[in-house]
Formats: C-alpha cells, sequence, structure tokens
C-alpha cells in the first residue's frame, strides 16, 4: 500500500479522501432529508449535525486538493475515447467544485437567518452576510438545486465506474480500492 | 413680615436640597440610544436577541447606594432575534409565552460597590416565577448624563423558559447572558 498516487494508482491518502467524502455525503443527504419532519428542536440537533459534516466536507475538499497538487493523477485506460475523457473531467472538476459550493452555501444559508455555524460545538464560523428572509430563502432553493446536481453526478460518476468495471474490464474502479490491480500492467 | 418671608424661602430651600441630596438621582432612560439584549446558546453557536420594548424607572447614584432602585419592564413580545420564525417560537406558549405573561419584571434595592463596579442583587419576574438575579454594571457619568452598563446569568429553565421539547438543554443550552447598555439623563 503506497500513501502518494502512482502512475496507475491511486495512493492511500487519496482513498481515503475520497470513501470518507462519500461516507460523509451519504450521511448529508440522510441528516437532510430526516430534519423535514422533526420537531423544532430535534430539527436544530439533526442541522448541527448537518452543519458540522458539511463544514468536515469543506475542510477535507480542501486538504484534498491540496494533496491533489502534489501528486500525480493516474492517467485515464490507453485508447480511451476523446469524448469520455473530456466527460470524466467535466464530471470530475464538478464534483470537486460541490464539494466547496454546498458548504459554503449552507454557510451562508445559516448566516442569512441569524443562525451561526458552529462546527462541532468547537468552533464558531463568522456570518459573512447580514440576516435577510430573502436572500435565505434564495440560498436554500440554490442548496437544495446543487444536491440533487451532485446526486445526479454521483449516478453518472457510480455509473462509469460500473462501465469500466464490468463491461470494460480495466482497473478504473480498482485503483481508487485497496485491492490489487486486475492484471500486471504492461 | 418681610424677614420671616426670607426665612421661610429658605427653610424652604433647605428642606430641598436636603431632599436632593438624600435621595438617589432620578434618571430617565433615553430608549434611543440604549440597548437591553440577550444572549443565547443553540446548537453551540451564540445568537442575540434584543427587546425593542422596555421602561427602566432608575434611581442611582454612587454617593447613596441605599437609596438605589432599578424598576425595569420588558414587553416581551418585543424580543427580536434577526430570525422571524425563531422569534415566533420564542414567542409561543413553550418558550415566553408572551400572551399570557406579556412583561417580564426585575426590580433591584440592594446594591454594593466594588472595586468601580457595582452590583445589584433584584428579583427577576419572568413568566410569573420570581428569583433573584444578581447583576454587575458600571456607571459613568459624561456631560451630566450617565451610561449604566453591565450583564447578569441566568438559567432560563429556572424561570419555566422551555417546556415540553425545550427543556432538553443539550441543543438549546440552559445557560442565558443578558446584556444592557442604558444611557440615562436626569
Amino acid at each position: 500500500m503506497q500513501l502518494k498516487n502512482t502512475s496507475t494508482r491511486y495512493g492511500t491518502v487519496a482513498q481515503l479522501f475520497h470513501w470518507v467524502i462519500v461516507v460523509l455525503i451519504i450521511t448529508q443527504f440522510v441528516l437532510a432529508k430526516r430534519a423535514d419532519g422533526l420537531s423544532p428542536v430535534a430539527k436544530i440537533g439533526v442541522l448541527a449535525t448537518h452543519k458540522s459534516v458539511g463544514i468536515t466536507i469543506l475542510l477535507l475538499a480542501i486538504l484534498r486538493l491540496t494533496w491533489r497538487l502534489f501528486n500525480r493523477v493516474p492517467p485515464m485506460p490507453a485508447g480511451t475515447p476523446r469524448w469520455q475523457e473530456l466527460a470524466a473531467h467535466a464530471s470530475h472538476f464538478l464534483l470537486y467544485a460541490l464539494l466547496f459550493i454546498q458548504p459554503v452555501l449552507g454557510w451562508l444559508m445559516s448566516s442569512a437567518r441569524a443562525f451561526s455555524v458552529s462546527w462541532w460545538g468547537l468552533v464558531t464560523l463568522p456570518d459573512f452576510i447580514e440576516p435577510n428572509r430573502a436572500a435565505f430563502e434564495r440560498l436554500h432553493d440554490w442548496h437544495e438545486a446543487m444536491a440533487y446536481t451532485l446526486a445526479a453526478l454521483a449516478l453518472i460518476h457510480i455509473a462509469a465506474a460500473i462501465k469500466h468495471h464490468f463491461f470494460d474490464h480495466d482497473d478504473v474502479l480498482r485503483r481508487m480500492l485497496p485491492v490489487p490491480d486486475r492484471r500486471p500492467r504492461s | 413680615m418681610h424677614t420671616y418671608q426670607s426665612f421661610r424661602y429658605l427653610l424652604v430651600l433647605v428642606l430641598v436640597c436636603g431632599s436632593v441630596a438624600l435621595a438617589a438621582t432620578q434618571w430617565t432612560l433615553q430608549p434611543k440610544e440604549s440597548k437591553l439584549t440577550f444572549v443565547g446558546t443553540q446548537a453551540g453557536a451564540e445568537f442575540e436577541g434584543t427587546f425593542e420594548r422596555f421602561t427602566a424607572d432608575i434611581k442611582f447614584d454612587p454617593q447613596d447606594l441605599a437609596g438605589s432602585r432599578f424598576d425595569v419592564k420588558i414587553d416581551m413580545a418585543s424580543a427580536n432575534t434577526r430570525d422571524s420564525e425563531r422569534d415566533d417560537t420564542l414567542k409561543s406558549d413553550d418558550l415566553f409565552a408572551v400572551k399570557q405573561f406579556p412583561t417580564s419584571h426585575y426590580v433591584a434595592d440592594r446594591f454594593a460597590a466594588k472595586g468601580g463596579k457595582y452590583t445589584a442583587t433584584g428579583k427577576l419576574t419572568l413568566r410569573n416565577v420570581t428569583r433573584e438575579v444578581p447583576i454587575e454594571f458600571t456607571f459613568e457619568k459624561k456631560n451630566g448624563s450617565a451610561w449604566l452598563k453591565g450583564s447578569a446569568g441566568l438559567k432560563r429553565l429556572d424561570f419555566g423558559v422551555g417546556q415540553g421539547d425545550w427543556k432538553d438543554i443539550s441543543t438549546v443550552n440552559n445557560e442565558v447572558k443578558v446584556n444592557f447598555a442604558l444611557l440615562l439623563k436626569p
């Protein structure tokens, strides 16, 4: 197991970033859905966790991108069609962008309702905007729209991974997992 | 006759001056410049609310603490936390219950000086529950007017602010801070 990426595989650190963020994003969807039907007090508690997880994702995204800068990114399999390469880059770029956009939208949303964000009760984040109901409604709509966009992109991402694994029989999925390659590379 | 008249004036003058010197100065609150706020903690983050309507009958003189007295009446429905939804919740029956208990009342008549600061032990009646709440404050005279600034700490559940689900203090802390800055004119 190698910490840094190699020319063919993602290293342990990059894999950890990927899968931890996957788990946290799923948590976010679950918490957001659950908050809807709750009593006011319980809702405050669930949303507090949602906010703390969101800010954790933002921090991890910053670390992940920094790590990526100091690592080579394993290239796509030889012979990948140009359009697939472009689609992959575009969707990866958007997924990364959403890791930043979503938490920031949520943070601003909270500020817009004069609910400051506390990160696990340890740090209270500053409010960059003044309380404003109309702004809150807009930010809420955006936050929701971005959540659906993220879900859609994740589905495309998963579909692509399945295609590579089961139809192309390459190592695109395996290289993001702690398992050996399917066959020795030439 | 003339002497007698002068004597009577003198007597009145002495009596008036004497009573003024005995009684602590009666101050008039300047509502526009004055502030009465409370700070609660919700899901780890503080939020501030302002009471926009309150009256304060302040008799205070550092030289005559025994004759000093605070009598403050707060219109609970004037609470503003910069989020209308939270304000409505706050005014509802489980919290301030403003329909039943529109006014809270603070009376202090025991004062002590302590290193340039003052303390008062007063009684706060909130939701029809009366309890002692000590306050600490400074008193600064400037160009004839005076600033009375200080704070108090209280536990909301002591006054029943939080019925039902709101008794939970893991989401909304029990401790609430009250801050005031009152501009007074003679």
